[in-house]
């Protein structure tokens, strides 16, 4: 029988061995979560998506205040959440957002409940709403939205890689409260993360023609969205043909506005075929040849 | 009621002389503190975050707080043999029971006061305007939630004999009520029988904690909820409370301690 | 003599049998003899302090094959004012499961138990009595002065008095020193003195003590003696279980041998050894039905 200490010798550079041949394997491992800079990352995995998905989700919840379906409440889940809308966009969603009239001063009412809540089942849900916030509402303009901020700060941290969270938060920072600065950074930090989004470069174009008023950098950032777009998006089934409609619609305004007519007709042509309103493009792309002439 | 009170007195002094009521605080304030110093886009008056995670730590460590003294009451006294000087003197069993519930219950509400005055304190900088009517209802109603939690603990801690498994057994029930009480009879008409028969069943039987979180009120600064419809909360949660506290008793007077 | 057991009858503010609230004058101006005489009448018409009638206790047996098991059967005892009363028994004898029932820890199978006329299951019964467990533990997180302040509103005594007994009762056991220091700071001999004091508070009128002089040193087991003659010198009661019988037979006035729940014997200490001609040990072993191994 071996000496204890001559084992205990033995194991200890068997395990100093398998550790250093180990260690070089491991460290090229593509699940190797350890070689992440972020501790989220090495802490919960690939989980952390699914956090990063509820806390944007809360962010729709607080644009609501707390009034929101809870996973329970599945059924009328809103389908397209509404802090995500855009300035001058048609509003898709299922909801009346005509705000009752107010002569109390209180934040407005939407008065066309969303289905989840439909109409209580017994007395005791009946009760229990007087405990919840019972009415579609939404956080007050002018910087009521900046309470989402947290969530969308945090849902991006936990995945970089969900595009959205950054065009929303972008969005409200930049037109609702003022933070235009804010607004690009966190941009230019999502674009870090996805150097090929369109979507982040389109509203990082918005930030330079909305906020900053500088026409030439807004089209390069339009341009290489477009660029992206096309790279992306092309030869797909279902191509996102609404952001297309946007970023020439962008394009066109401000080529035209800079006198570049031919460009403009270029970008309006290509936001005919993805427009609903074809017919309307078609007359603007005639008005503009005529100015060419 | 002299007893009860002697009983509730030595209770609450147990509470402020152990380290759990303290160790809860202190880690409730340094997590609100780092939250309350993070920078969300250098914006310094966000706060709903900060008082919607500061109340879940005040919910989470006062629940902690009700459930660990009130399981620990009476299994304590008979495995340390305090039971038996005490009960040897001119108290009845539902005269200790009572002043158990009391004790645990006004030590809780104690602890509560200065958990949500450490919370209003945090609003107060970040928000201007300070709603004092729904903090008022919100503790209120908090407490009277408490309460329930404590009788249905110490009528746990007569039917199981660690607190272990009293602790565990009711933080896991009264978790599923406060998250899924209220959606138990919409999943109940989609069963077929007689799964739904019993899930309705339990549906109604279960104390609906749900009625005092009011939480998301005063998150989203909803405003007061009617003192009528307050009122009515706090008559169920007596009717609950003196519910388990009567079955509390019913077992334990017939209990042999030995 | 008789007129010293008098007064402290009425200072106790027992319930004086009909007998003697009859006397009244005559029995001031009576002659010594005829107070002795009257006394051994009173005593026999008095009541009972502590009464069991026909106990019974079963408990569920752990056991395999027994349902369950019988601690105390058919017991029979009665415990006059004033005396000291022992109860004695090998281990599993029932005494504690007797002292179990008497404070109402335990309910009755069958019979019934009595203190001052009062059936056990009633807390009154309890208002003027003073027990010490065997194993003393009381709240460790209170001091001294807090447990005895508790268990004194327990007895309702009223506040202005409460200040003036615990500083007496800590005095008895020596205590004053320590009444600001938590329980959990003491040792065993001051727990066992706590709890000596928490006994005391109320001035009970019968003292129930389940092995008292347990785990105590020669001086510990020598104070326990002199604070029972003191309490019987005042006229209390005084029933307790032990196992030191050689303390049994300085301090009991009578005693109770009690083997496998039955009641073996009963009566003075001199007169069980006169009956087995020996002392109150070799008369125990014999009672018991001891016998020693042959070597």
């Amino acid at each position: 029988m071996p000496s204890p200490r001559l084992l205990l010798t033995f194991l200890l550079v068997l395990c100093f061995t398998l550790a250093v041949r180990l260690q070089l394997w491991y460290q090229n491992w593509a699940g190797n979560r350890a070689s992440s800079a972020s501790i989220l990352n090495v802490i919960i995995g690939d989980s952390r998506r699914m956090f990063a998905n509820h806390f944007f989700t809360k962010a729709d919840a607080y644009f609501h205040s707390g009034f929101y379906p809870t996973i329970f409440d599945q059924a009328g889940a809103p389908k397209k959440l509404h802090m995500t809308e855009t300035s001058g966009e048609p509003d898709e969603d299922e909801h009346d957002h005509a705000p009752a009239a107010d002569k109390s001063g209180k934040k407005p009412v939407f008065t066309d409940l969303p289905g989840f809540m439909g109409a209580p089942s017994d007395w005791i849900e009946k009760f229990g709403r007087n405990f919840l916030p019972s009415e579609h509402v939404h956080l007050e303009s002018g910087g009521g939205q900046r309470e989402i901020l947290p969530w969308l700060r945090i849902s991006a941290d936990l995945d970089p890689q969900r595009v959205e969270t950054y065009t929303v938060a972008a969005y409200w920072l930049r037109t609702q409260m003022g933070k235009v600065d804010e607004a690009e950074q966190f941009l230019r930090e999502g674009l870090r993360a996805n150097p090929q989004s369109y979507e982040i470069l389109f509203e990082l174009g918005r930030v330079w023609e909305e906020n900053r008023h500088e026409t030439a950098r807004a089209i390069n950032l339009y341009e290489l969205a477009l660029k992206q777009w096309k790279n992306s998006q092309s030869g797909k089934k279902e191509p996102d043909d609404f952001l297309l409609a946007q970023i020439t619609g962008h394009l066109a305004t401000l080529e035209e506005q800079g006198g570049h007519l031919a460009k403009a007709i270029e970008y309006l042509e290509l936001l005919k075929t993805v427009s609903p309103t074809p017919a309307a493009i078609q007359e603007q792309i005639v008005e503009l040849r005529a100015k060419m002439k | 009621m002299n007893n009860v009170w002697a009983v509730s007195n030595v209770v609450i002094k147990e509470l402020y002389r152990r380290k759990d009521f303290y160790v809860l605080f202190i880690l409730t304030g340094l997590l609100t503190g780092l939250l309350w110093s993070l920078n969300f886009f250098n914006d310094d008056r966000i706060v709903r975050y900060l008082k919607e995670l500061c109340l879940l730590m005040i919910w989470i460590s006062a629940l902690v707080i009700a459930v660990v003294t009130a399981a620990r009451q009476i299994p304590a006294e008979r495995e340390q043999r305090t039971i038996f000087p005490l009960l040897a003197k001119p108290i009845t069993r539902g005269e200790f029971i009572v002043g158990k519930f009391f004790g645990c219950w006004l030590a809780t509400g104690m602890a509560l006061v200065v958990f949500y005055l450490f919370f209003w304190i945090v609003t107060a900088t970040r928000e201007s305007n300070v709603p004092i009517g729904s903090y008022l209802q919100a503790i209120w109603l908090h407490w009277w939630m408490l309460g329930v939690v404590v009788a249905l603990t110490l009528l746990g801690s007569v039917i199981f004999v660690a607190p272990s498994s009293t602790i565990t057994i009711i933080l896991l029930a009264v978790g599923g009520i406060l998250i899924v009480g209220r959606h138990l009879h919409h999943a109940a008409l989609q069963l077929p029988e007689p799964s739904q028969t019993i899930l309705s069943v339990i549906y109604f039987l279960i104390p609906h904690l749900e009625f005092f979180d009011t939480r998301d009120l005063v998150v989203h600064d909803w405003g007061t909820i009617s003192w009528v419809v307050c009122g009515l909360a706090t008559l169920y949660a007596v009717a609950y409370t003196t519910l388990f506290l009567l079955a509390a008793w019913m077992i334990f007077r017939r209990k042999a301690l030995n | 003599m008789p007129h010293k057991v008098l007064v402290n009858a009425a200072g106790c503010g027992c319930a004086l049998p009909l007998g003697i609230a009859r006397l009244g004058a005559d029995w001031l101006r009576a002659k010594p003899l005829a107070k002795s005489v009257l006394i051994c009448h009173i005593r026999a018409m008095k009541d009972a302090i502590l009464k069991i009638e026909n106990l019974r206790v079963e408990y569920r047996s752990r056991e395999l094959g027994q349902a369950t098991k019988v601690a105390v059967n058919g017991l029979n005892l009665e415990v006059f004012p004033g005396e000291v009363f022992g109860f004695l028994g090998p281990n599993g004898a029932g005494k504690t499961s007797t002292m179990n029932v008497l404070l109402g820890f335990v309910p009755p199978t069958q019979g019934a138990a009595y203190l001052f006329g009062v059936d056990v299951r009633q807390p009154i019964a309890r208002q003027r009595i003073g027990y010490l467990p065997e194993l003393t533990y009381y709240y460790k997180f209170l001091t001294a002065e807090e447990l005895l302040r508790f268990y004194a509103r327990i007895f309702k005594i009223p506040r202005a008095e409460v200040a003036g007994r615990i500083d007496a009762v800590l005095k008895l056991v020596d205590l004053t020193d320590a009444r600001k220091r938590l329980i959990r700071t003491y040792s065993k001999g001051m727990q066992q003195r706590v709890g000596l004091a928490q006994a005391l508070i109320n001035r009970p009128d019968l003292l129930i003590l389940d092995e008292p002089t347990s785990g105590l040193d020669p001086i510990g087991r020598m104070q326990v003696r002199q604070i029972i003659q003191r309490l019987k010198s005042e006229g209390r009661t005084v029933f307790f279980s032990s196992h030191e019988l050689g303390e049994v037979e300085r301090v009991c006035d009578r005693v109770a041998i009690l083997h496998q729940g039955e009641l073996k014997a009963e009566g003075k200490v001199a007169d069980i050894e006169q009956k087995y001609q020996c002392g109150l040990e070799p008369a125990f072993l014999q009672i018991i039905g001891y016998q020693e191994a042959a070597v």
